[in-house]
């Protein structure tokens, strides 16, 4: 592991967290549009239709995981027969390993790369930055971080956490830009000094959303287009994918395409929906000259033999993070790690060992939401539970519980927490039934759990005064 | 042992998780299928091309001509597919005529490319474009204005739709182009305070000339 985790130190960090406003403020926007942006797209039609099409999605990618060693075959010999160059790697030391012989091997100075949680993991921008290249990150948000000297802090917006004043002072103290108060002035500034990049990259990184195993084609989403450009600009294409990114068909990918967006940022399509298939062919005349593939584990085949191979079902759309009371109030950094949010507390104890991450199973008020926005259906909620049994069964929850109290604490004390919580479990008492995560999980194992009220008090106060009902236009501010 | 070795072991020697899970008896399309006639369909094309910030058009051929000169403006270069590529004859020898010229197509300060598409997606507003002799990734991508000449006969209903007609050609996008992009609006960004932003490094301005 390269990334030093300071996930024990999550009750420190999430105070550092709560204390600063602008975090706050740039946090709490962040999350909630796209929440709404989210249950806007997915549910256009029907509740019902939005449904199934997270059921949907959730087969194909459960059903790809049962079938995983032999996808991995088959999309290794695709991949190949499309001009793939395909490798493994069992840890981050093989897989930037590997990266640095690519690049030795083909004379590689200067290299961009486009957004991938995987290299955050694997440290891969440390190790090549060691070894002399240089490397440039061009996801706009990315960019900044990778200027600022930060990590990313939101999977899908990595500087979700800082406001257009702390994104401006960035560029003007690393960039000597001209100090401006416009985002469009931001953006163009930042698209000259990229396209610079682009146009000289030796190599261009990227990662995969999907692998399609039937025609060995890698699926990425993207919406700015620095996707496109790190792998057609460059000589050399490098894709980093965890094996856990495998898709049998086409027809799978179709859903899972769509439904990633939609669930991410209420887009039915991004910008650029880019399927690449191996090095530019002979009569194109662009694309890269040698394209590679990297399979790698790091992990993820210890978490498939495991009760929590559900979480390799995980796209990363971040849904789960913009529904949570505790990320929203906090961001991604108070996790200590490279993923926040629901599924940073399940992912990361499985990646780095419960131990170097005890107080994360706790960082939830498990209130049911982060299982009901996933577009694959993961039963996050019914894991952090289940990695508390393991703390108790290992003798470790004493920060456990100090956190669990600190999440209370904050669902309690912001009246919109307390009602998301409230929401989520009214309507997850309709999915689960008597069965209740959480400190009820035990008591409800046992008792009937009463049902709840289908309006709380909180709505029926409001229905009862038109006049104190803001959220409709609370509604139409966001939209 | 080899990595490759290590990973397929560990993977079998495991129990297959989720052997209990039903597929899926009927699938669906993301957006639900209406019953349209081809008028009706072209015009869901238009409306969500639109919804996400391009701009369309439709033309004869005269007039097509005339609103790509107006955009190319003063410039003396584009970026260009190859005619043989887009529904418009005559293209680059009426662009000739008026001293512009088609740039190398790595050229990254051209500011206008134009190109056809394969196929466009009614329900997303989406263009597709498949990689191949005579049509360059980079024409849709590094300029500021990419223009896209398409007719009515290339909209198909919907992404699953494209899908479908894939697997019976068996599947060339995936095959013999080594990259398909499906475009839908120009590139955007919200990276900087969770405001839109247009034109982060793809094209900012995306026009769409139906052929008449």
């Amino acid at each position: 592991m390269t990334l030093e985790a300071q996930s024990n130190n999550f009750i420190a960090l999430a105070d550092i967290a709560l204390q600063n406003d602008d975090l706050q403020h740039a946090i709490g926007e962040g999350t909630r549009t796209a929440y709404y942006r989210r249950l806007d797209t997915m549910f256009a039609h029907s509740d019902e239709h939005g449904e199934s099409m997270r059921a949907q999605a959730a087969e194909a990618k459960r059903r790809a995981l049962r079938e995983l060693p032999d996808l991995l075959e088959k999309a290794e010999r695709n991949l190949k027969t499309n001009g793939y160059q395909v490798e493994w790697a069992v840890d981050a030391a093989q897989a930037n390993q590997l990266v640095l012989d690519i690049a030795r091997r083909h004379g590689v100075q200067t290299v961009t790369k486009s957004k991938s949680m995987l290299t955050e993991e694997l440290g891969t921008n440390a190790v090549m930055e060691a070894a002399g290249l240089s490397v440039v990150e061009t996801d706009l948000g990315e960019y900044i971080i990778q200027l600022a000297g930060e990590t990313p802090s939101h999977i899908v917006g990595p500087v979700m956490h800082k406001t257009k004043a702390e994104i401006r002072d960035v560029f003007v103290r690393e960039l000597g830009m001209t100090p401006t108060d416009s985002a469009e002035e931001m953006v163009a500034f930042a698209r000259r000094m990229l396209r610079e990049d682009f146009l000289r990259a030796d190599m261009g990184i990227s990662g995969g959303n999907f692998v399609i195993a039937e025609t060995g084609s890698i699926g990425l989403v993207m919406n700015e287009g620095n996707g496109r450009m790190c792998t057609s600009l460059p000589r050399v294409h490098v894709a980093l994918i965890g094996i856990e990114k495998l898709v049998d068909t086409v027809e799978d990918y179709a859903t899972l395409t769509q439904v990633l967006p939609s669930s991410s940022t209420g887009q039915k399509m991004t910008v650029y929906t880019n399927i690449l298939n191996g090095p530019g062919r002979a009569e194109e005349g662009d694309g890269p000259k040698q394209a590679y593939v990297i399979l790698v584990d790091n992990g993820r085949t210890d978490i498939y033999a495991t009760k929590y191979a559900e979480v390799l079902s995980c796209i990363r759309c971040g849904a789960c993070q913009n529904a949570c009371p505790v990320y929203r109030s906090m961001g991604g950094h108070a996790y200590g790690w490279v993923y926040g949010g629901p599924i940073g507390a399940v992912l990361t104890p499985l990646f780095i060992g419960l131990e170097n991450a005890t107080p994360l199973p706790h960082a939830s008020s498990l209130c049911g939401s982060c299982k009901q926005v996933c577009p694959v259906d993961i039963d996050l909620p019914g894991m952090l539970l289940e990695l508390r049994w393991d703390q108790v069964r290992a003798g470790e929850s004493k920060a456990g519980w100090d956190a669990a109290m600190k999440m209370w604490a904050i669902g309690m004390t912001s009246p919109t927490r307390y009602a998301l919580g409230g929401k989520a479990a009214r309507a997850g008492q309709a999915v689960m039934g008597d069965y209740m995560p959480g400190p009820l999980g035990n008591w409800s194992k046992h008792r009937d759990f009463p049902e709840f009220a289908p309006k709380s008090f909180r709505q029926l106060w409001k229905e009862r005064s038109p006049s104190r009902n803001r959220s409709s236009t609370t509604r139409e501010r966001l939209a | 042992m080899t990595a490759r070795e290590t990973i397929l072991g560990k993977l079998r020697a495991a129990r297959r998780p989720f052997g209990e899970v039903q597929p899926i008896a009927e699938r669906r399309r993301m957006i639900p299928r209406q019953d349209l006639s081809s008028q009706e369909r072209l015009q869901q094309f238009i409306d969500e091309a639109e919804a996400v910030g391009c701009f369309v058009y439709q033309l004869d051929e005269n007039a097509a001509f005339e609103q790509i000169m107006e955009l190319i403006g003063g410039d003396h270069s584009v970026l260009s597919w190859d005619e043989s590529q887009m529904p418009f004859t005559g293209l680059s020898e009426m662009l000739e005529s008026l001293g512009v010229s088609t740039a190398r197509h790595d050229s990254g300060d051209v500011r206008v490319g134009v190109t056809g598409v394969n196929a466009a997606l009614a329900a997303t507003g989406s263009l597709v474009l498949e990689s191949g002799a005579g049509r360059h990734r980079n024409v849709s991508l590094l300029p500021d204005v990419h223009i896209a000449l398409m007719r009515a006969e290339h909209i198909l209903p919907d992404l699953e739709a494209w899908q479908e007609a894939q697997k019976s050609a068996g599947y060339p996008a995936f095959r013999q182009s080594s990259n398909t992009t499906l475009i839908t609006g120009p590139s955007k960004t919200a990276d900087i305070a969770h405001q839109l932003v247009k034109g982060a490094h793809g094209p900012r301005e995306v026009h769409v000339i139906i052929l008449e």
